[in-house]
């Protein structure tokens, strides 16, 4: 910015003086103001660091707790020590890069290793717990009661248990089931014990209090079975039908003696069968090499990166020439009403994408579509597989061009125009000059833009989305739809096939496709490099 | 001068920073002091917290009906409101300390749920259970090996047959409906015979009682009792026997996928269509419009033409036990939410029936009536997670089908779009 600025000025007689405006506003900062301003912005960081230790520390992750710690020192010590200056340009960028591009690229990778999709959401001892929660069953003249927690003499918690058929009352310890008389106690017209010899009733904040103690709270009642607490007023009589064996990390189930044993892949497993939930864990290169293996993946992979590239590059490059092409033509000063045509070929720009899709996707209806009914077509715009291709590149086109004619007018003013008019000199035509001097020369300043809008569209999953859904389904094709680009292919995978989300796949899949994105572009900058030369 | 001006600018920055840090203690105190205790289950007179996930139109009335059992139990409750489907997804992000003891669900959610481990079994009282559709309950349970309820239902929703009394006769039987509506058809041209909502995404759902009305289903059932998603009825031989009916009514323009949800409504409110497929969540907008109309169920095709149910309840998490809440969370679900008068309430607060026996007999809407009376025989989706490798799959074979010239024959669709199902799930 600096060296643009001054290279603009011709050069002032007092050259210590001659600073551009950044600097000046740079400068101005640096007096008392400016150390308030510091000093404040400082503090107020240091502030949220501090609260955020204080629940690090809580939540015991010292690791974090340390960094967190450190990094705030070390700017601390950067901003306040006069040494260092280039550091303190450099830092700000710095963190902006780490938080938002360094780390979701390492989450993304690490996620990409694990097991990490629907079944597969809680830790391993979460998962075995569920698992013998899940596995509990009524045994067929299992029982049910209506429950009243209490305490007993010594201040240890009971249930008392009125048989829901019976009607006959106990009271349930960890020992077991023992009767209670009838004259012993009072019942309301639920059949809920309201008071019992010996025995204080838990009401209220005490009832509340013991909620853990009760949801963990069993009564045994022979074999396997116990009586167990559903809620503040149920009890049931309930029967595992799977075991856990800590030692062996194996489930058995109880009836017929199938034994469960991890996979490693975060399930417990007996042939075909798996134990719900599972837990989320790492399992190496498995989504890896599942894209190259899975036939779901790898078939129609090839067609739709095929169709993936040539739509960005259509677009784009169709884009490009009638963006150009608008801007050439527009580009003559004596021409009337020139401002409202730039206007108006800058509206598709102005106007939300998502609902220029969604305006689209109406007009290009089959039967009741605008587009259809006015030119009295019936082109099968979205219905057809070919069709539908035409509709997405057009739409895309169609947004995309104001992007270009803008890009364009701006390119060409920058053009010498000696130039032009030393080619005109020496005989060239109109074409000849376009060709030879002005595209050249746009190209150079176009070429990055391009590049960019080509990674853009290749991944511009809304408006696949949106404008066909991907569809229409072709007919033998599998999963993959006519339309479909890598990115809403990718969707259909990870989230709307198997048992639904699968974060890991998706997360595999998309370090895929940024490397495919990162070497196409890689090898035009590369390639541009040569057109940088002309200039 | 210079380093009087810099051991200035340090004691500045050293007494901002500790006060800073002092402001910061202060205001981490109470949620530290919140979430060191509460997986304690602490007995000190700290009001314990239900906290509950809900959506916008139910917020109040979970408020109200939540509020009356926690004033009962001396306990709070901290009602959050949730945009409805990222009740689902969110529940497997969030963490413990934010997280819900008890959430509003949707039934098909339940497989994803459990399987994931998010959600906890509940057992219901049989008097409880007595009061509850059981088809209801089955919407809620799920399990491959034990199956067990995830849920207490709440309100129940379906599509029905819509007729404008004005354009149309309540059709009698299937073959009527598809006279009266080809005859409408051909009466003026932009005339549909049934709005039926598709589109180029397809729209399995609304396409569900032409569906099981030629004898299709989702997923069978095995021995046990549970969805076996091995059984595909989209190329069932009873329903594939009866497919070429659908290249029939394709033939006619009985039915047309180009049609989407936007082209149903505005032809119905417009006269345009006097049979439209959709919803409770349109009855106040029929209403405004000013058209006389009475919602029964498809007439029977082949077999009765059910629709799929939704059924929506409330859960219990795995945070509950985490915070210790539990019981009182069980409590909450399986007991109070299950009482008729908590869910007419719940019921009455975005337009849907109760699942409740006794309160849906003091349902007095007229339309709601209708649309309860269209859910006889009803199917609930299917709660499976597998059921997410079916939606795009069964809406693009009625797509395909039904698109007018050049469609495919509905044996070939429905064929292969079962077969891309089973590829999907694996």
């Amino acid at each position: 910015m600096t060296s643009t600025a001054a290279r603009t000025k011709p050069p002032a007689a007092a050259p210590d003086i001659e600073w551009g405006m950044p600097s000046r506003i740079i400068a101005s900062f640096s007096g008392t103001a400016g150390l308030i301003v510091k000093l404040a912005l400082l503090a107020l960081m240091n502030a949220v660091v501090v609260w955020a230790a204080i629940i690090l520390a809580q939540q015991q992750k010292w690791i974090a707790l340390v960094v967190v710690a450190a990094a705030t020192v070390a700017i601390d010590l950067v901003y306040l020590s006069k040494r260092s200056v280039p550091l303190k340009f450099l830092i700000p960028g710095t963190v902006f890069l780490i938080v938002f591009q360094v780390i979701p690229i390492l989450y993304t990778v690490n996620v990409a290793f694990q097991q990490y999709s629907v079944g597969h959401i809680v830790t391993r001892d979460e998962a075995i717990t569920a698992i013998e929660q899940n596995s509990l069953e009524q045994p067929p003249d299992g029982k049910t009661y209506t429950m009243t927690p209490a305490k007993d003499a010594s201040g240890g918690l009971v249930l008392l248990l009125a048989d829901d058929q019976s009607g006959n009352v106990f009271v349930g310890t960890r020992d077991g089931l023992e009767s209670l008389p009838k004259d012993a106690l009072k019942r309301d017209e639920f059949g809920l014990v309201t008071a019992a010899a010996g025995y204080k009733i838990l009401k209220g904040q005490e009832l509340v209090g013991i909620d853990t103690a009760l949801s963990n709270y069993t009564v045994p009642t022979g074999g396997s079975s116990a009586i167990r607490a559903e809620g503040l007023d149920t009890a049931l009589e309930m029967r595992p039908t799977l075991r856990y064996d800590e030692q062996a990390n194996t489930f058995t189930r109880i009836s017929n003696g199938t034994v469960f044993r991890d996979d490693g892949k975060g399930s417990f497993v007996a042939g075909e069968e798996e134990l719900e939930p599972g837990w989320r864990t790492y399992k190496g290169f498995a989504n890896f090499t599942s894209i190259a293996t899975d036939p779901l993946i790898r078939k129609p992979f090839l067609r739709v990166l095929v169709w993936t590239v040539g739509f960005a590059v259509f677009t784009v490059l169709a884009s490009f020439f009638i963006g150009l092409f608008l801007a050439i033509v527009l580009d003559k000063p004596d021409m009337r009403f020139r401002k409202l045509y730039r206007a108006l070929i800058f509206l598709p720009f102005a106007i939300p994408g998502f609902l220029v899709l969604l305006i689209w996707a109406g007009l290009l209806n089959d039967d009741f579509g605008v587009a259809n009914q006015v030119f009295h077509l019936h082109i099968p715009w979205l219905f057809d597989p070919w069709w539908a291709k035409v509709s997405v590149i057009m739409v895309g086109v169609w947004m995309t061009v104001p992007y270009f004619f803008l890009v364009s007018l701006g390119a060409l003013q920058s053009i010498p125009n000696e130039l032009v008019e030393a080619a005109r000199v020496d005989g060239a035509g109109p074409f000849q000059v376009f060709r030879k001097i002005t595209l050249p020369l746009l190209l150079v300043a176009v070429t990055p833009l391009l590049i960019a809008s080509f990674a853009f569209n290749f991944n511009d999953f809304g408006k696949i989305y949106l404008l066909t859904g991907g569809g229409p389904a072709s007919e033998d094709q599998g999963v993959a739809g006519a339309t479909d680009i890598l990115i809403s292919y990718t969707y259909k995978l990870a989230f709307a096939a198997g048992k639904g989300t699968d974060y890991a796949l998706a997360s595999t899949v998309s370090i895929f496709i940024f490397l495919i994105v990162a070497l196409i572009s890689t090898v035009l900058f590369w390639r541009s490099k040569s057109l940088e030369s002309l200039s | 001068m210079k380093s009087t001006r810099r051991i200035t600018a340090l004691v500045v920055a050293i007494a901002a920073t500790a006060l800073a840090a002092v402001a910061g203690i202060a205001s981490a105190a109470p949620a530290g002091g919140m979430t060191a205790s509460a997986p304690a289950g602490s007995t000190s007179s700290a009001a314990t917290t239900v906290r509950i996930w809900t959506d916008g139109d139910r917020k109040a009335a979970v408020d109200r009906v939540a509020g009356a059992w926690a004033r009962s139990r001396g306990v709070d409750v901290e009602v959050v409101l949730k945009d409805f489907g990222s009740i689902r997804n969110d529940l497997s992000k969030v963490t413990a300390e934010t997280g819900p003891d008890v959430i509003l669900g949707a039934h098909d959610w339940t497989g994803e749920l459990a399987a994931g481990g998010l959600v906890v079994p509940l057992t219901l009282k049989t008097t409880v259970k007595a009061q509850l559709p059981s088809y209801t309950l089955n919407a809620f349970s799920y399990g491959t090996a034990v199956k067990r309820l995830y849920g207490t239902p709440v309100v129940v929703e379906n599509i029905g047959l819509v007729v404008n009394t004005k354009l149309a006769k309540v059709p009698t039987s299937f073959a009527n409906l598809e006279q009266q509506a080809l005859a409408f058809k051909k009466k003026k041209s932009g005339n549909l015979a049934i709005a039926v909502q598709q589109g180029s995404g397809g729209d399995a759902y609304h396409m569900y009682p032409f569906f099981s009305g030629l004898g299709g289903y989702v997923f069978g059932t095995t021995r046990a009792g549970t969805l076996n998603p091995k059984d595909i009825g989209l190329k069932s031989p009873k329903f594939l026997a009866n497919a070429p009916l659908i290249d029939r009514w394709n033939k006619e323009g009985l039915i047309n996928s180009k049609i989407d949800g936007t082209t149903a409504q505005n032809a119905f409110l417009k006269g345009q269509a006097a049979f439209w497929i959709t919803g409770p969540w349109n009855i106040d907008t029929i209403k405004k419009a000013g058209i006389k109309f009475k919602v029964v169920q498809v007439p029977r095709i082949k077999y009765r033409s059910a629709p799929f149910l939704g059924v929506n309840g409330f859960m219990v998490t795995k945070f509950a036990a985490q915070h210790g809440v539990q019981s009182l969370a069980k409590d909450l679900v399986t007991s109070y939410f299950a009482r008729p008068s908590a869910q007419l309430a719940l019921s009455q607060a975005n337009g849907r029936y109760p699942a409740n026996i006794a309160a849906g007999k003091l349902v007095t809407d007229t339309y709601l009536k209708q649309f309860g009376a269209a859910s006889v025989g009803g199917v609930p989706m299917p709660n499976i997670p597998q059921m997410a490798s079916v939606w795009s799959e069964l809406g693009g074979a009625w797509v395909k089908s039904t698109k007018g010239s050049g469609a495919t024959r509905a044996r070939t669709s429905f064929t292969v779009a079962a077969r891309n199902i089973a590829n999907k799930i694996g």
